[in-house]
């Protein structure tokens, strides 16, 4: 009998809990600000961020300047930044032999460990020769370095296809996979090298910053659900903006 | 596009050239590489080695050419000096690549006796010559061709942890590489503990990925089936580093996580009581089954990891299943029409491992339709993938309800089944043997379709195998099928046996084959009187081998069966009896009689046997019973079975009942 009485009081609780929710708490700017005030932050886990930040993206000069300037430590040897800047940048200006041959100087077992980055980067410059115009050592290219690989691998195959489709159209504006022309591709080939370069240097290929920005988000996201409070709406300023009451 | 006739004529003669280009250009490279001048050689092993570097096709045409010794050459005519550090660099990193995952290149490279030179490398001061000499090292000795690592001269020793000490990362690693690769033996396990290498490879575990990688696949190699090993890892720093290989599971590097698991695998296999923990053990199973999923190697091995993991261990299948490892596994194979061999070997053996001892993963794994993915892999061309399809049919067929609901018995299974009876590879000969000797005893229909398809003449070849276990498989399955059979199925058999080539099995060298031929044996002349005449071919040459065989004091399984066939042979006539006879006591006396030693065996079923020997011998209805039991009784053998008559087996102690009950009817009465 004495159960049961708990269960019900523990019933009725929930109900009063259920009334609450509808109605959120309130928290007001001034309220916000100074609970934010009582977080304790060390100034050396800021300076880490930002290095880290500029270490991974590879911004060599602000990373030097940086360590000059506050005396944090980069976690890796700023002159393997600039390596890795360098290839990044030949993908960039769609220079990909260039950047396949300093890739090779850096560490030559990343691409003969890594057949789809090097299979992308054949691709990059396959591209590149299409874009240039140059027909022939485009196809004898996609003949030589290209086919092999497509025999080894289906999906290299399917991208393969796609690519050379590209010289089948007299006009690039018609093709179905004309994003391949598009400089963001010469991007996203970029970004998979300095990932695999990172990696081969035992760094994580992905900085930190993001990452707290996401939790930013999604913890403001479960907090909408309970109350009502200042939100960093744009995360380029961080300004606090009053709840909409 | 430009297509006008001006680009024509330019891209007809670019054709020209460049399709005599390449190979222009190849022959070119070669004359470049054994230039004097140092410039143009650095130029050439550039070209080279970034041609070759992710270019399998590349590393083929240049191997053929020759250039790996052209390269050697180049390395081994550069001095220490500084500045041959380029040529140094460029072609131990241009080795290195035709080592790299490429087996044809490493044997190129060891040819070309540039391995001493390389070592070399490793004590030059250019920080990047020691990289690339240390790189190509690790890179050869990842095949399985690397020269043998002699760890017991202590030299040798010594260079491993000089390397093992290095602060550079690549010696490090090419240090737990050679340990990874080249310890085979316990002997060479105990030396290197005792050198303190357990001490040196943790300290690896805290670095960099590559050097944590590296220490995990060495650590795997030196505890392997070492219980002295496992507990000195386990002992250090009070299994801190157990704990710190555990933690491991959970890196967000799939590799990380693999060989983690695969370590504690071994040490799992080894020395099981470090992992009282329950969590442990299904945190490392759910974490294989998730490595399944990985598209690279690490997929691959996880899959053969499992199969290791979870062989003979009832606990941890059961762990598995209820991790839902059947369907997942299933669901790989029936979605990835392109599997590695080696993922593929590993899934089936895994599902085999599964299906050898739980009744629940045999049905869960048939009720999922898998049939069709059996018989593609019984016809994959991989011998290895074939042979672990086999035995994961032999085991689901282990499940009595669905063999006898007829689910192994279709045409569409059996027809690859023996057809695979003609592979070259015993392996999977003897595998699928495995599999055929558990359906054949599938009853649920009067037709056999394994008989339909030739399948007792190509059983009655293998029965005449060189390899002595698929011999052995051969008759295994001729006996399973001849069980219960009729006339018909028994004619077949013996129409194309000889009693000679029988008698040489019941006598081969093996004792399993003598054991299976004579199970075969007292099959078929189990049933109705007619098949008993097929031991009496050729003078009765088979049941005079069998006789002897019984006479040399064989082993209890042997005997058990030959008792039986003697049993079944003195079930017949008055002539069968009386041949039986002869064989129990033959002219030549003295020795002593064997059934006396069988009844006094301590194995039940010996006993048995030769007790249903004497009831067929001495049963009343026969003329010559009264004669055969005063021989039995003056051999001292009705004697033995009244002493017997409380035998510790009940089945024993009926039988004797029954001869003492026969006994009396002749007029014994003690």
């Amino acid at each position: 009998m004495s159960l049961f009485r708990i269960f019900v009081n523990q019933l009725e609780e929930d109900d009063e809990d259920m009334s609450q929710a509808t109605s959120k708490k309130v928290i007001t700017r001034e309220e916000w600000e100074k609970k934010l005030n009582a977080v304790k932050l060390r100034k050396e886990d800021m300076n880490t961020l930002v290095m880290n930040f500029l270490v991974t993206e590879g911004y060599v000069e602000a990373a030097e300047k940086f360590q000059r300037e506050s005396g944090t430590k980069p976690e890796i040897d700023l002159a393997t930044i600039t390596d890795r800047m360098a290839v990044k940048k030949a993908v960039q200006n769609g220079n990909v032999e260039d950047a396949i041959e300093k890739v090779n100087d850096l560490n030559p077992e990343i691409l003969d460990t890594n057949p789809e980055l090097f299979f992308h980067l054949q691709q990059q410059r396959l591209i590149e020769l299409i874009r240039q115009g140059r027909t022939e050592e485009a196809l004898e290219f996609a003949q030589e370095e290209l086919a092999p690989r497509g025999e080894e691998n289906q999906a290299f195959l399917e991208e393969l296809e796609k690519t050379v489709a590209l010289l089948v159209f007299e006009d690039a504006s018609t093709c179905p996979v004309k994003e391949l022309l598009d400089i963001s591709h010469r991007l996203k080939t970029a970004s998979e090298v300095n990932a695999a370069i990172l990696t081969s240097q035992s760094h994580e290929k992905d900085p930190k910053l993001p990452s707290l920005l996401k939790m930013l988000i999604w913890a403001q996201n479960q907090l909408d659900e309970k109350a009502v409070y200042p939100h960093i709406n744009d995360l380029s300023t961080g300004q606090l903006e009053d709840p909409s009451v | 596009m430009p297509t006008t006739t001006t680009s024509a004529a330019s891209s007809s003669s670019s054709t020209a050239s460049a399709s005599g280009n390449n190979s222009n250009r190849q022959a070119d490279v070669f004359s470049r590489l054994a230039s004097s001048d140092p410039e143009v050689k650095l130029k050439a092993l550039r070209e080279v080695k970034n041609q070759i570097i992710g270019n399998r096709t590349k590393k083929l045409s240049f191997l053929k050419l020759g250039a790996v010794p052209a390269i050697a050459s180049a390395l081994a005519d550069a001095d220490d000096s500084e500045k041959c550090n380029n040529i140094l660099v460029q072609s131990a990193a241009a080795l290195g690549s035709f080592a790299c995952g490429f087996e044809a290149g490493v044997q190129a490279v060891l040819d070309a006796g540039v391995f001493p030179r390389l070592l070399r490398l490793l004590t030059n001061p250019d920080e990047k010559v020691v990289d690339a000499g240390a790189r190509s090292l690790r890179m050869i000795f990842q095949s399985n061709q690397a020269p043998k690592y002699d760890f017991l001269q202590e030299k040798n020793m010594e260079f491993l942890f000089s390397l093992l000490n290095s602060e550079n990362e690549n010696v490090s690693g090419l240090g737990a590489s050679i340990i990874a690769h080249a310890c085979g033996t316990s002997v060479e396990q105990r030396v290197l503990c005792e050198a303190g290498v357990l001490e040196k490879l943790v300290i690896l575990l805290d670095g960099s990925l590559s050097q944590r990688e590296a220490c995990l696949e060495s650590l795997a190699t030196v505890l392997k089936n070492n219980p002295e090993a496992v507990s000195d890892f386990v002992g250090l720093e009070s299994g801190r580093h157990l704990n710190s290989v555990t933690e491991l599971t959970k890196d967000r590097y799939p590799r990380t996580r693999l060989l983690s698991c695969l370590c504690l695998v071994v040490i799992y296999n080894t020395s099981p009581s470090y992992f009282v923990n329950m969590g442990t053990k299904s945190g490392l199973i759910t974490t294989l089954l998730e490595l399944l999923n990985d598209p690279g190697q690490s997929g691959d091995d996880a899959a053969l990891g499992l199969s290791c993991l979870i062989a003979g261990k009832e606990d941890l299948q059961k762990l598995a299943y209820e991790a839902n490892a059947i369907k997942n596994i299933v669901d790989i194979l029936k979605t990835d029409s392109e599997l590695q061999t080696k993922r593929l070997q590993g899934l089936f053996l895994s599902l085999a491992e599964l299906c050898s001892k739980l009744e629940d993963c045999r049905c869960s794994f048939v009720s999922l339709q898998v049939l069709d993915l059996l018989i593609n892999a019984l016809r994959h061309k991989d011998a290895d993938v074939k042979a672990a399809a086999c035995i994961c049919l032999r085991n689901a067929s282990r499940s009595v309800k669905n063999l006898s609901a007829g689910r192994f018995n279709s045409d569409h299974v059996m027809l690859p089944l023996v057809q695979l009876l003609h592979d070259p590879s015993s392996s999977v000969q003897v595998a699928v043997l495995g599999a055929l000797s558990n359906i054949v005893l599938d009853f649920s229909s009067p037709k056999s379709s394994f008989i339909e398809f030739g399948g007792i003449k190509q059983l009655i070849e293998l029965s005449k195998s060189m390899d002595p276990d698929a011999r052995c498989s051969a008759l295994r399955a001729l006996r399973n099928l001849m069980f219960l059979a009729d006339n018909k199925r028994k004619e077949l058999f013996i129409s194309d046996v000889n009693a000679q080539g029988f008698a040489c099995l019941i006598s081969d060298p093996e004792p399993p084959v003598q054991e299976q031929a004579l199970a075969l044996l007292r099959n078929l002349v189990d049933g109705c009187i007619s098949s008993i005449e097929f031991v009496f071919d050729e003078d009765g040459l088979i049941l005079d081998t069998v006789g002897r065989q019984l006479r040399k004091g064989p082993q209890a399984h042997m005997a058990i069966q030959g008792m039986y066939v003697l049993t079944n042979v003195a079930s017949g006539t008055e002539l069968h009896k009386e041949a039986v006879m002869q064989q129990l006591f033959p002219q030549a006396t003295g020795s002593e009689n064997f059934m006396l030693k069988f009844l006094q065996s301590d194995e039940s079923q010996l006993r048995s046997a030769t007790v249903w020997t004497i009831i067929n011998l001495i049963s009343p209805s026969s003329p010559g019973a009264y004669d055969r039991h005063v021989k039995l009784r003056s051999a001292g053998i009705i004697p033995q079975l009244k002493n017997m008559v409380n035998d510790a087996c009940l089945d024993v102690k009926i039988r004797i009942k029954t001869v003492l009950g026969q006994s009396m009817s002749f007029g014994d009465n003690y």
